[in-house]
C-alpha cells in the first residue's frame, strides 16, 4: 500500500489477569471518520485506552502515521497530534471555559517561557478563541466550566480537542447521555470536523455511527468481528447476530 | 491598653503573613503532589539559618533576601527529585520520607550552625509611632514583604502559563496529562516553589524571632492549622486563616498567656472541622 495508514494496530492485546479484554486486534484505519462499535464488554473502551495511551498493551504494536507509538504515554501521543475526548467528561470544572480551551491549545507550543503572561500569548489565544467559535461556546468563555450544562461540557471537550489541532481525533461515546437535540448538533459538528481531520469514534448509538462513519469496525469479545463500509457491516450476518440483533439489554444500554 | 492591643494585633498580622507563606507552600505541595511535607517547617528554619549565615558573611540582608529563596528552590528541586519522585505513587510513604528529611535538616543545622539560638539584628532599625506606641519598623516591613510575596504568588498563579497549569494539575492530574501538560515537571517546580516560599519566610522572620534549629518544629502546627481552617486547596483561604490565627493567638496570649492562645486556635480548628470541614472559606474562592 502506498498510503501510510493514519492509525495501525498490529496484533494488539490487553489482558487484565485472566481476562483478554482486547485479543489480537489488527486494524488499519485510513482517512475520514471511522467508527469502532461493539456490544457491551466487547473491549471498546479498553481498545480506546490502548490507542490513546492510557493503558499499555500486553502485546502488539500501535502506529500513528507510520510511527511506532506503542510505548509512548498519553501526553506524548497528544503531542504527536492525537487528541481525544472521554466518555466521562473531563474538563477542569474550577477553571473558566476559556482557560480550559487555552490549556488544550497551549500544548502545541512547547513551554519555552512558562512564566510569560498567558493573556499575551496571542497565537494560543487565537486558537483557543477559534475553537470556542467552532463549537459555539464563545458566549460562555468566562463561565466556570463546572457551571455548564451536560451538552455544553461535551462541546467544550470537543473544542479542547480541536484546539490541539489534532491530526487524529478520538471520540469516546461523544453523544452518550445527550438529548436528541444535543445529539443532532453534536453529529453535525463531528461531520464538519471530519471534513478536515481524521476521526475515530467509539460509540454505542447505531444511528449516530451509521450516519457518520465511512468505515466501521465491529468488535466482539475483544476481537475484530467485521470491518468495512456501513452498508457491508449492516448486511453482515455475524454482526447482526453479535450486535444489531441483540435483545433489550443492549437497547437499554443505548438509551439509558 | 488599646495601644497594647494594637501592637499585639500588628505582631500577629506580621507573623500571620509569614506563616501564610509557609502554609501556602504546604498547601500547593499537597494539592499537586498529594505529599504532606513534614519537613516544610524545617525548610523555614533552614531559611532563617541561611539568612543568618548570609548576613554574617556578606553583611547584607538584601543579599540574603535574594539568594536564600533561590537556594530554597534548588533544595526543593533536589528533594523532589531524590526523596519524593521515586515514591510518589505511594503518598503514605512520602510522610516517612519527608520526616526523614526533617530530621536530616535539623541535625545538619545542629552539627554546623550549632544548637544555641542566635539573633539576627533587624536590617531596618528604629521605630514608628503607631496607635500611640513605638512600633518596630522592621516588623511592618516584614508584613509588607510577606504580603507582597503572597500577592505575587497569586498573580503568578492566575496570570502565567505555568500558574494556569498548576491550577489544572491541582484539579485533575489525569486530564492535565492527556492535554499535554508536563505534569511531572509542574509537580517538580511546584515543590521547588513551595520550598522557596518556606525559605523566604525564614529569611523574613529571622530578625523577628531567634534563629534556632528547632524553629521548624514550632511553626509547622500553625501552618497545618492554617491549611485546615482555610480549606485544603483553597489558597486565599489558607492565607486568610494564617493571619486570622496569628492575630487571635497574638491578642489572646497578650491578654492571658501563650497556652490559652494555642488552646483558642485548637478550639477554632476543631470547630471548623466539625462545622465546616471544607474550610472556613469554602465557596468563597476557587
Amino acid at each position: 500500500m502506498s498510503v501510510v495508514p493514519v492509525l495501525e494496530l498490529i496484533d494488539v492485546s490487553r489482558r487484565f489477569g485472566g481476562l483478554r479484554a482486547v485479543d489480537g486486534v489488527t486494524l488499519s484505519l485510513g482517512r475520514g471518520i471511522s467508527a469502532i462499535i461493539g456490544p457491551n464488554g466487547a473491549g471498546k473502551t479498553t481498545l480506546f485506552n490502548l490507542i490513546s495511551g492510557l493503558l499499555p498493551p500486553s502485546a502488539g504494536r500501535i502506529q500513528l502515521h507510520g510511527q511506532d507509538i506503542t510505548h509512548l504515554k498519553a501526553h506524548a501521543r497528544a503531542r504527536l497530534g492525537m487528541a481525544r475526548t472521554l466518555q466521562i467528561k473531563s474538563v477542569f470544572p474550577a477553571l473558566s471555559v476559556y482557560e480550559n480551551v487555552w490549556i488544550a491549545a497551549r500544548q502545541r507550543y512547547r513551554p519555552l517561557d512558562p512564566f510569560g503572561l498567558w493573556r499575551r500569548d496571542r497565537a494560543t489565544a487565537a486558537e483557543a478563541e477559534a475553537a470556542l467559535e467552532e463549537v459555539g461556546l464563545t458566549g460562555c468563555a468566562d463561565m466556570a466550566a463546572g457551571s455548564l450544562s451536560y451538552g455544553d461540557v461535551a462541546r467544550l471537550e470537543i473544542a479542547m480537542a480541536l484546539a490541539q489541532r489534532p491530526s487524529l481525533l478520538l471520540l469516546d461515546e461523544p453523544v452518550c447521555g445527550m438529548s436528541p437535540a444535543e445529539t443532532e448538533q453534536a453529529v453535525a459538528l463531528i461531520r464538519r470536523i471530519g471534513e478536515r481531520t481524521d476521526v475515530v469514534i467509539i460509540e454505542h448509538d447505531m444511528e449516530v455511527v451509521f450516519g457518520l462513519a465511512e468505515r466501521i469496525v465491529v468488535l466482539a469479545q475483544g476481537r475484530v468481528l467485521a470491518d468495512g463500509p456501513p452498508a457491508a457491516i449492516a448486511a453482515d450476518p455475524a454482526v447482526q447476530e453479535a450486535y444489531l440483533g441483540q435483545g433489550e439489554d443492549e437497547e437499554e444500554a443505548v438509551h439509558g | 491598653m488599646l495601644a497594647n492591643l494594637a501592637t499585639l494585633a500588628l505582631n500577629g498580622l506580621a507573623w500571620g503573613l509569614i506563616v501564610a507563606l509557609i502554609a501556602l507552600g504546604l498547601s500547593i505541595i499537597f494539592g499537586l503532589l498529594d505529599v504532606i511535607n513534614v519537613a516544610h517547617g524545617d525548610l523555614f528554619m533552614v531559611g532563617g539559618v541561611l539568612a543568618w549565615t548570609a548576613v554574617e558573611t556578606t553583611g547584607s540582608f538584601a543579599a540574603a533576601l535574594v539568594v536564600v529563596p533561590l537556594l530554597g528552590m534548588a533544595l526543593g528541586l533536589a528533594t523532589e527529585r531524590f526523596a519524593i519522585r521515586p515514591i510518589l505513587r505511594n503518598p503514605a510513604l512520602t510522610i516517612v520520607s519527608t520526616f526523614g528529611l526533617s530530621l536530616i535538616l535539623q541535625e545538619a543545622v545542629r552539627a554546623t550552625f550549632g544548637p544555641a539560638p542566635r539573633r539576627l539584628m533587624a536590617p531596618l532599625p528604629g521605630t514608628l509611632p503607631v496607635f500611640g506606641t513605638n512600633y518596630e519598623i522592621y516588623r511592618l516591613a516584614a508584613a509588607v514583604a510577606a504580603a507582597l510575596a503572597l500577592a505575587a504568588f497569586f498573580l503568578f498563579q492566575q496570570r502565567t502559563r505555568f500558574g494556569t497549569w498548576m491550577r489544572a494539575v491541582r484539579h485533575d492530574r489525569e486530564t492535565a496529562l492527556t492535554l499535554g501538560i508536563p505534569v511531572a515537571r509542574v509537580q517538580l517546580l511546584t515543590f521547588a516553589l513551595g520550598a522557596a516560599l518556606a525559605l523566604l519566610g525564614g529569611v523574613i522572620a529571622a530578625p523577628i524571632t531567634t534563629v534556632d534549629f528547632r524553629a521548624g518544629v514550632e511553626i509547622l502546627p500553625a501552618c497545618f492549622m492554617a491549611v485546615v481552617i482555610g480549606g485544603l486547596g483553597n489558597l486565599p483561604g489558607t492565607a486568610a486563616a494564617a493571619v486570622l490565627l496569628a492575630v487571635t493567638e497574638g491578642v489572646v496570649s497578650g491578654l492571658s498567656d501563650p497556652t490559652a492562645a494555642r488552646i483558642t486556635s485548637l478550639c477554632l480548628m476543631s470547630a471548623v472541622l466539625l462545622l465546616r470541614p471544607q474550610g472556613l472559606f469554602a465557596g468563597a474562592a476557587r
